[in-house]
């Protein structure tokens, strides 16, 4: 029998999620991450797991890995040393950006240097024209000196970016071949490959920034690669990517900017199946940790994607999981602004030295510490009363607020809780109504050790009656890796107008998309019953300047025949506009400016856990406490401990459910019902009692 | 909190709550309106704003993105509003003006609109937007250019007019409106996502409302505005009570005056400030010219940005800078004055205002940073389809060196934060040719903390002949620097072709572009921070390695440090 085993390193922990093909037997852990050498923990981690279960590292089919390695590199600048080697007269482009700064009137704050100093920035005399029209063809002589200056360089990695290179690479890639040729050791990216997408700046940063991590995650995944290859020679190993499929160790190499949001995309993946195991088609997903919380839309059993995004400040254009983050998590502190006005956040306590009723010397007023004040934690703290929370240090860092409001502790702390719901709601707002989407149609997934404490105020803020919360909230990540497919996104820019004559170009663009996926499923060997095709546009108004996504045809087996005609792709254009925007010029013509093709091949199939036999017996309290659902009047609570709830137990609010990695409070007149897989939907009004 | 906000349980915790939703309503406008418009200065570059205003007129939010020179527009729009529509202000109604001499428009291009919202009858607030549209008129394409004496030949002039009516389009005024711009088909998709982004901050408001009821949101208005001034009052607190001085010079007026001064006496009493800027000169005959409005808004983005970036941008800032303008000057102009341009004297005014700061507070000031808003206009027919076409862009420049770091190359500041259009957004839509897009080598002052680098870019038409205009200014008078760091260098426009190279006009107007000719557009640098001795060597040696200044700059300004290597 086999195993698949999802691995999700993340700052504090990394998780691991091991289910078996056979007898859907599930088996979780956890251990402390290692950031030096992330490979470290989840070898240490793997073999405890393993040992503790009787596992057969022999047996392991498949070890599925979301990495925050690219982040971090990132984030810390400790990539590789880069050339850049830009057309004539752009070398400063990657300095320049967009010309703006990060802050209208803040005058200290500014973007990032960009991660190639001036000096590696190299010219070529070449030039392609928007049409894909050679205009100036670089010399060898000037490709051999190109060369010779990045050798000079003692670069470990090179981008190449040109001007309209998504239109013609022929350049680009002269000068990757002069590269190769000439400097085998220099890992090159070209932006032709990278992204071939319209807008170069947008489209050298990605390209830099891949190169920038190529070294660092080629070095990595050749130790992890050989470690596991070692350790389970049978294990397929399969990398994350930000779009929320995974790749292989091969792609990744190549392509690690495609790894920048990793871990909060296995996240939303895991999400989308809990999701399906309750057949909740739309879903908003909150999760929350200690110092942020991440919000995403999974419609139709799917996590939106987006195309352009800021990853530490440098802009990133690839399809990734459309999330937004917002600095509100446990450790956010509560302060007043220079208006007298309470925030919350975004500074947070963070895990060290944490909330005040840590105890570990954070004196700073926390969500988390408001939690405590009302009971909604317990005392005997998180993670089964292994670390107690302190109620006297909360209180006293209450305290301070409380007296300068005039309000008693425990509606300062209400109070505090209601800012950060606004926050989160605000920016649920951004992902949803921004985007056309009426969150009233959703249900929210809370996750994350404090997503589920909140999550009942944002649902009732945002209109949104139903709350589905995971059997595991605290690893959602790491079995989303194990329900993953190997996904490939393909795009081709075809800037044309939708007519007749577009349409050809249209068909042209969607068949050599098609062929390359038929390669791709090819070589990555996919059963033919397991391959998903999706077909898209990005589209505008001719005259517009921003593109949007438009879905055209999706199934097991896709030609370009499957294209809509002119009058059912204007039309499938106009709705989505009108979803986004809330109006559509039925009359105005429209122009396609890329293709897009996402090619997803499944993993063997995806093992469904849990029966839903009807428990004998009700659930039994573990005690009872008061619980402040209100700021000013608490109310004696039934608590009780997740791990003795089964399929089919019903719970009515008020009360409030423990386990190891979350508290979830069911408000007074809200109903908890346990499904089949082992998650817990919470209906918040009874009204609507009986539906699920 | 006073008794009033008490019995609304108006606490420091509701009110965040409550402006956390407005914020939001302003901010979801913003992103609707810049994805829907079709001008590029609003796709790309976000020159929009939104504002919700109080039934006074007063502006209670602003977007976050919003950009400053907007801030006292809108309020001028809404004076100009209540006044000529006291008591004919109906359901459904949404108004339009842009002009800055009856309208309370900073100029043309700005397309202001305004929505009463009436909740349960009564009017309860207005949710307004400004835009700027790539034309509206005039004697030349983009509307912007200069050598122009009156603010008719800049182009359509709306005074405050109702486009709806009860919710029906005025379509006679629509038509006028569109008739009087070029490639009127875009325009109106302008107009459309400002109606459409009108209605939608409507229907946000009514539920806001909704969540936390008419009364507190009402109240919330005022306790938001007296929150921001005092908390902007506090600041002016902390500068030294005094009265400081500075003047500076625009380079012109482009069509007659050169060296048009501002003068700016500052004092600072407790918690008021109180600036003068007698001695300015009177209005000038090109376009450069503000009206009042538009000088409000640079005084509180400079206040702002000195005192206390995060304070929210509503009313209350605006008020707490007391202005004296005498009538008919530079700063506070009449009809029929030109103000197309007026954006180079806003960035001006920041500058004198810094400058008079920096004297009080040393070492929280910034050099003076490009000063300009550089603009290049490309106009013609574009050979492959016959169409005429318009390409208006502002480029940013050096930023003033910082107290603490140096200021950063090539990047827009002041009031205006606009991107550039991607090289490939331009040749993909304008038969035009970007040959350069790069940093100005030698143009940061120099000095402990440099100044940032200018832009250049360089432009040549493809297959057909085009037409250039520009605006330059601190083409003359160079970014100053502060406490003996050197001032930054100075912008050209340029035209090169067989012959070589020659600098243009600093607001050159209608300039033929043949074929194989080129513009080369470079802006401003900035001024530097502390003496030029005073650098650090390892920042000094990545001026030289990165190629941003030359041996011949270090030697001159760095003379100890280039004789030591």
């Amino acid at each position: 029998m086999g195993w698949s085993i999802g691995v999700d390193v993340g700052g504090t922990f990394t998780d691991f999620y091991a289910t078996n093909t056979d007898s859907g037997q599930v088996v979780v852990g956890k251990t402390p991450s290692t950031p030096a050498n992330p490979a470290d923990a989840i070898l240490t981690g793997l073999r405890a797991l393993c040992d503790d279960s009787g596992i057969d590292e022999r047996a392991i089919e498949r070890l599925s890995h979301g990495t925050t390695v690219a982040t971090n590199t990132l984030i810390q600048r400790k990539g590789g040393t880069v050339a850049l080697v830009t057309t004539y007269g752009f070398r400063d482009l990657l300095e320049i950006g967009r010309q703006t700064r990060p802050h209208m009137f803040d005058l200290y704050q500014d973007h990032p240097p960009p991660l190639v100093p001036r000096a590696h920035r190299l010219e070529l005399a070449e030039r392609v024209g928007p049409e894909g029209e050679v205009l100036i063809a670089p010399t060898s002589a000037d490709i051999d000196a190109v060369v010779d200056a990045v050798r000079a360089s003692g670069a470990s990695a090179c981008a190449v970016g040109f001007i309209f290179a998504f239109r013609n690479g022929a350049h680009e890639q002269q000068v990757r071949d002069a590269l190769q040729a000439r400097l085998p050791d220099v890992a090159v990216s070209i932006s032709s490959e990278v992204q071939p997408e319209f807008r170069e700046y947008e489209r050298l940063s990605t390209t830099v920034l891949n190169a920038y991590l190529q070294p660092i995650m080629g070095a990595y995944l050749a130790r992890l690669e050989q470690a596991i290859g070692e350790r389970a020679p049978d294990a397929t190993l399969g990398i994350n990517q930000s779009s929320g499929g995974l790749m292989s160790p091969a792609r990744a190499r190549a392509l690690p900017v495609r790894t920048a949001l990793s871990g909060p995309a296995a996240g939303a993946v895991g999400a989308a199946h809990a999701a399906k195991e309750t057949e909740r088609r739309n879903v908003i997903t909150l999760d929350m940790g200690g110092t942020s919380a991440d919000v995403a839309l999974i419609r139709d059993f799917q996590a939106d994607l987006t195309y352009d995004r800021d990853v530490a400040g440098f802009p990133v254009r690839l399809p990734s999981v459309d999330i937004e983050t917002v600095g509100a998590g446990g450790g956010s502190v509560a302060w007043f602004d220079r208006d007298g006005l309470l925030k919350a956040g975004p500074l947070s306590a963070g895990a060290d030295p944490g909330p005040a009723c840590y105890g570990r010397g954070g004196e700073q007023p926390t969500v988390t510490d408001a939690n405590l004040l009302l009971g909604r934690l317990s005392a005997r703290g998180l993670l089964n009363g292994q670390m107690a929370l302190d109620q006297a240090r909360a209180r006293a860092a209450f305290a301070p607020l409380a007296e300068k409001l005039g309000f008693s502790v425990e509606r300062t702390a209400h109070g505090v809780l209601g800012i950060v719901v606004a926050n989160m709601v605000r920016t649920i707002r951004t992902i949803s109504v921004e985007r056309g989407h009426d969150p009233r149609t959703f249900v929210l997934m809370p996750f994350g050790g404090a997503g589920p404490l909140h999550a009942h105020e944002v649902a009732v803020s945002l209109g949104i009656d139903e709350l589905l919360i995971p059997a595991s909230p605290g690893i959602v990540c790491a079995q989303g890796l194990v329900v993953s497919d190997l996904k490939e996104d393909f795009v081709a820019s075809a800037r044309t107008r939708v007519d007749t004559s577009g349409m050809q170009a249209l068909t042209a663009a969607a068949a050599q998309l098609l062929e390359q996926a038929n390669a791709w499923f090819a070589s990555e060997q996919a059963d033919a019953d397991g391959q998903h095709l999706e077909l898209g546009v990005d589209a505008r108004y001719v005259g517009q300047n921003f593109e949007l996504s438009v879905a055209l045809a999706s199934g097991t087996t896709l030609t370009a025949d499957d294209l809509p005609d002119t009058a059912a792709l204007h039309a499938r254009f106009c709705a989505a506009h009108e979803t986004a925007y809330g109006y559509a010029s039925a009359d105005d013509p429209i122009e396609v400016v890329n293709v897009r093709l996402a090619a997803r091949a499944r993993l063997g199939a995806v093992p469904t856990a849990g029966s839903s036999t009807a428990p004998d017996e009700p659930p039994e309290p573990i005690e009872h406490r008061d619980v402040h659902f209100a700021p000013d009047a608490p109310v004696s609570t039934a608590i009780y401990a997740r791990s003795s709830l089964e399929a089919g137990h019903r719970i009515a609010g008020p009360a409030i459910i423990e386990q190891l990695d979350t508290t979830i409070p069911v408000y007074p007149g809200a109903i908890a019902e346990i499904t089949a897989a082992g998650h817990l939907i919470i209906k918040l009004s009874a009204a609507e009692e009986g539906s699920a | 909190m006073n008794q009033a906000t008490d019995d609304l349980g108006l606490d420091p915790i509701s009110l965040e709550i409550i402006g956390n939703g407005l914020r939001s309503i302003a901010d979801e406008c913003f992103v609707a309106l810049m994805r829907s418009s079709y001008s590029t200065n609003i796709k790309e570059r976000r020159d929009h704003s939104i504002a919700i205003i109080d039934p006074k007129g007063r502006l209670v939010v602003q977007a976050v993105e919003a950009l400053p020179i907007h801030i006292a527009s809108m309020s001028g729009l809404m004076e100009c509003l209540l006044e000529k529509f006291a008591g004919r202000i109906e359901e459904g109604d949404i108004f339009v003006a842009n002009d800055p001499h009856t309208a309370g428009g900073t100029h043309l291009p700005d397309i202001n609109y305004a929505m009463p919202i009436f909740i349960e009858g009564e009017l309860t607030a207005f949710i307004c937007n400004i835009a700027h549209h790539a034309d509206v008129g005039g004697m030349a394409p983009g509307s912007m250019a200069g050598g122009m004496s009156e603010i008719y030949q800049e182009g359509l002039r709306l005074p405050v007019v109702k486009l709806f009516r009860r919710g029906e389009l005025q379509t006679d005024i629509f038509d006028i409106m569109l008739l009087n711009v070029r490639v009127p088909d875009e325009r109106r998709g302008d107009h459309n996502a400002q109606i459409a982004a009108c209605n939608l901050g409507a229907r946000r408001f009514a539920e806001v409302v909704q969540t936390h009821g008419l009364a507190r949101v009402r109240g919330a208005f005022d306790e938001i505005m007296r929150r921001t001034e005092a908390r902007m009052r506090d600041g002016i607190r902390s500068i030294p009570d005094g009265v400081y001085t500075f003047e500076d010079a625009m380079d012109g007026d482009g069509v007659r005056t050169l060296d048009v001064p501002i003068k700016l006496t500052l004092t600072i009493a407790d918690d008021r400030a109180h600036f003068d800027f007698a001695g300015t000169s009177e209005q000038v005959t090109g376009n450069v010219n503000t009206t009042m409005n538009a000088t409000s808004a640079s005084v509180c983005y400079a206040l702002k940005a000195v005192l206390d970036p995060e304070v929210p941008s509503n009313q209350g800032v605006i008020d707490v800078a007391d202005i004296s303008i005498p009538i008919g000057t530079l700063l506070n102009s009449v009809f029929p004055a030109p103000v197309a341009a007026r954006a180079h004297t806003c960035q001006r005014i920041i500058d004198v205002v810094l400058g008079a700061l920096a004297q009080a507070l040393p070492g929280r000031v910034t050099a003076a940073a490009n000063g300009a808003n550089t603009t290049a206009v490309f106009a013609g027919v574009d050979p492959r389809n016959g169409e005429a076409y318009l390409y208006l862009e502002t480029l940013g420049g050096g930023m003033g060196a910082r107290p603490t770091k140096d200021g950063k190359d090539g990047v827009q500041v002041g009031i205006t934060n606009t991107s550039n259009l991607p090289v490939e957004a331009i040749e993909q839509e304008y038969p035009l040719r970007v040959e350069e897009y790069s940093l100005v080598e030698d143009s940061g002052g120099a000095g402990c903390f440099r100044g940032g680098m200018g832009l250049r870019r360089v432009v040549t038409p493809v297959a057909h002949n085009c037409v250039f205009n520009g605006v330059g200014e601190r083409f003359r008078h160079q970014p100053w620097g502060l406490a003996g760091g050197a001032p930054g260098a100075s912008g050209q426009f340029l035209i090169r072709d067989g012959d070589g190279e020659r600098r243009l006009d600093d607001k050159p107007g209608e300039v033929e572009v043949p074929l194989h000719t080129r513009i080369v557009i470079e802006t401003p640098g900035a001024g530097g921070f502390g003496a030029p001795g005073e650098r650090d060597a390892e920042a000094l040696r990545e001026d030289a390695d990165s190629g941003k200044f030359t041996a011949a700059f270090v030697a001159r300004f760095y003379p100890e440090a280039a004789g030591a290597d």
